[in-house]
């Protein structure tokens, strides 16, 4: 579903992401760990194309980001680590602006908000303009419009920052419920004990350099994905 | 900690100047000097090319021994240009900046926040009040003979103007932070406020046109009324000619308003600047939308932006008013205007096409949503950047609306010139013609502008709408453009006729309105992708 070859961010003379491989195969729930600046969200915004990358392949569903962006843009669904929308409009319009751009009809976006919305508890407040939301609402917000036309791939970046137990427990489910159904997530994620009973797979990035990759056992082993991460670091700065 | 802040709020207004996002780096310093020197170059045309007329007119009055009222005329002007301007500006910019939260969390005091805001508001009206009142004084200088003490009370009267633009912005600002707490539909109803303002505001100008024209020819005898009934506005002209007595009483009460101002924004700034304000709760009912093109979706979401912000509304789309303002002022008194242009002009055939395509170009000029709006994404871009659309249908989202906005009046405005002024069938056609050719000019003159270093990273919108480099130009290119327009067909161009005149400007406007097409669409597009 996604294939990340050889990918290298510069910034300047400082290295966000070196030579960074990765292979994420429809159906897995696939988790990015490393510290603060380690380079998670530099490779999240280069799959999603918002960030121009220095060297090495992107591909999304066997198309070339650098070849087609449109099509590979058009599979996926991208939550930034701070949902910053369109505070100018009502939550409902700015669903409506997502739909029109993805081409949702007007009976699909109508069932799906419905359904996301209820989900969430958020139906209620749709009308209300996005400035009036708290970080948590817009984050659900921004959940839902990544939802709402039925990506292939959706990259998160922290997404459970902001959400209450419930809303995170409701979109655990649903992140399992849409790999189960053949789509794939990447996401970055602080919280160790969600990646380790969440995820199918896991990547540490420390400096831009991809450190450990592969399925949560072999990863971790015995140990907790915390000790192993600590562990590593421990070792990476030594 | 205030050297901080004040540091910190010039970063934000100067940042294109030092910065340059396109490349992620600083400039260098002969780039920054050059930038300036730009700016520079734009606020004195805009200084010389209307106020230094302005002045010039009525200079009788310093020969007429009536400095004093020549001052308190161009003070009053400063005075309403600068008030007038700022005061929007001046409410987000006390109240509405993004970093409240954060620098209201920190251990400064609200004086110290204030200041800086303050700061920013202090130099908006400087700005606007020194394009008045610094040709004033040099006109002035013309006519009377030159004393370092007439010198520095001048210079001291240009401060005071622009301290008193500072008080009355703040005040003004105040009761709109006042207000819009207390009412629902904030932008709208700033808006309708604002546009009441603005017709008084050209109320008042078009019958200070037949005032001041009177006064001219009866200078003595308002003087004098002027002098006994309203004294204060004696002291405040008569302050800028050398009489220090006079200065010192306008300084004092200056100061004691400040002062004023001060209190009272201190008392209530920590109230205004953390409320939320009045929210109308609309509940949301389920309905079936209708499903809409990608380009109908980007242009409509550019329309909901345009029209969220009465300060976008009002400092980027105040065209749309003066064209139909002019068009109906047409219709009235048209034709009372027709013999005096035709009078004037005796000896310029075909002065009156080029007037009227002039005329409505800079109304056209007015209109330039499209410069800001790349910016105006701020923190949204990465929506933009990660949906599936391409940087070309965005740009073109935000040129479409700035066409969308303005094609209506500007036809409105044509076909009232058509109807109104003497004209041959050619040159009516090139009254549309121009003007609406000008228009796609003028809006992707704007854009390209917006394309260069726009600054993201803003914390208050006014710094993209009113205070960008791109912006300035975008605005002042296209009343420099429709200045030369009508200006050098007076001076030589009606010699080639009206018909070749307008010809040659309409092809030339259209080549290199195509160019500027072109740009957006390759590199424009390019250059949005990387920022």
């Amino acid at each position: 579903m996604l294939q990340i070859e050889h990918l290298t961010k510069k910034f300047g003379e400082k290295v966000a992401v070196d030579d960074l491989s990765l292979h994420i195969a429809p159906g897995e729930v696939y988790g990015f760990i490393g510290h603060n600046g380690a380079g998670k969200t530099t490779t999240l915004r280069s799959v999603v194309g918002i960030q121009q990358f220095d060297a090495g392949r992107i591909k999304i569903d066997g198309i070339s980001l650098q070849d087609d962006p449109m099509a590979c843009k058009r599979r996926l669904a991208y939550i930034p680590d701070n949902p910053d929308l369109y505070d100018f409009m009502t939550g409902i319009k700015y669903l409506n602006f997502v739909a029109d751009v993805f081409g949702v009809s007007a009976a699909d976006r109508q069932e799906r908000i419905h359904k996301y919305g209820d989900l969430f508890e958020l139906t209620d407040d749709l009308a209300q303009p996005i400035s009036t939301y708290s970080h948590g609402m817009k984050q659900k917000l921004a959940v839902i419009s990544a939802w709402l036309h039925q990506p292939r791939l959706i990259l998160m970046d922290e997404p459970f920052v902001g959400l209450d137990p419930k809303a995170s427990h409701i979109l655990k489910g649903m992140m399992r419920e849409f790999c189960d159904g053949g789509g794939a997530i990447f996401f970055s994620t602080h919280v160790l004990e969600v990646a380790e009973k969440l995820c199918d797979k896991v990547a540490i990035i420390r400096h831009g350099k991809l450190i450990r990759s592969g399925t949560m056992e072999e990863v971790k082993g015995d140990d907790s994905l915390e000790e192993v991460f600590l562990e590593l670091e421990d070792e990476e700065s030594c | 900690m205030l050297k901080l802040l004040i540091r910190k709020q010039m970063m934000e207004i100067f940042r294109s100047y030092f910065y340059n996002a396109k490349k992620n780096t600083a400039r260098s310093k002969a780039s920054t000097i050059l930038m300036f020197l730009f700016f520079g170059a734009l606020m004195t045309f805009l200084a010389v090319g209307m106020f230094g007329a302005l002045s010039f007119s009525l200079s009788s009055m310093i020969d007429a021994g009536f400095a004093w009222f020549y001052f308190a005329l161009m003070g009053l002007i400063a005075l309403l240009l600068g008030a007038f301007g700022a005061i929007f500006s001046t409410y987000t910019g006390l109240y509405l900046a993004k970093d409240n939260d954060l620098l209201l969390a920190m251990p400064i005091s609200i004086h110290a926040i204030m200041t800086s805001r303050l700061l920013s508001v202090y130099l908006m009206g400087l700005m606007y009040s020194a394009v008045v009142t610094i040709p004033a004084v040099v006109i002035y200088f013309f006519h009377v003979p030159f004393t370092v003490s007439r010198l520095i009370c001048a210079l001291l009267w240009i401060l005071l103007v622009s301290l008193i633009v500072m008080v009355l912005s703040c005040l003004l600002g105040y009761a709109v932070a006042r207000l819009s707490l207390k009412i629902k539909r904030k932008s709208l109803v700033t808006t309708v406020l604002a546009l009441v303002g603005i017709g008084l505001y050209y109320f008042l100008y078009f019958r200070a046109i037949d005032l001041v024209q009177d006064m001219l020819v009866n200078v003595a005898i308002y003087g004098e009324k002027i002098k006994g009934a309203a004294y204060g506005l004696y002291l405040f002209g008569q302050s800028a000619t050398g009489d220090w007595l006079a200065l010192a009483i306008v300084a004092a009460v200056v100061l004691a308003a400040c002062i004023v101002t001060w209190l009272v924004l201190q008392r209530s700034f920590l109230k205004v600047a953390t409320a939320t304000g009045a929210v109308a709760q609309v509940k949301y009912t389920e309905r079936t939308a209708r499903q809409q093109s990608i380009s109908s979706a980007l242009l409509k979401k550019e329309l909901a932006r345009f029209t969220s912000s009465s300060n976008y509304m009002l400092n980027c789309g105040l065209g749309v008013l003066l064209m139909l303002l002019a068009g109906v002022m047409l219709l009235i008194k048209g034709q009372a205007l027709v013999p005096v242009l035709s009078m004037l002009l005796a000896d310029r055939p075909g002065a009156v096409a080029a007037l009227a395509c002039a005329v409505v170009c800079m109304a056209v000029a007015s209109n330039d949503m499209a410069a800001p709006s790349v910016a105006l994404e701020g923190k949204n871009l990465w929506i933009a950047k990660s949906l599936p659309v391409t940087s070309w249908q965005v740009l073109r989202a935000k040129l479409d609306l700035q066409l969308l906005l303005t094609v209506v009046p500007t036809l409105f405005l044509c076909v009232c010139l058509a109807v109104t002024l003497p004209l041959s069938a050619v040159e009516r056609v090139f009254v549309f013609l121009l003007p609406l050719i000008f228009m796609v000019f003028s809006a992707c003159l704007g854009l390209v502008m917006g394309l260069q270093n726009p600054n993201l990273l803003w914390t208050n919108e006014i710094y993209p709408i009113k205070q960008s480099l791109g912006v300035t130009v975008a605005l002042l290119g296209g009343w420099a453009y429709a200045a030369a327009l009508g200006g050098v067909y007076v001076w030589v161009g009606w010699k080639l006729g009206a018909v070749i005149y307008l010809g040659i400007f309409s092809i030339a406007t259209l080549i290199i309105a195509g160019l500027l097409y072109l740009w957006l669409k390759k590199r424009g597009a390019a250059a949005f992708e990387a920022l």
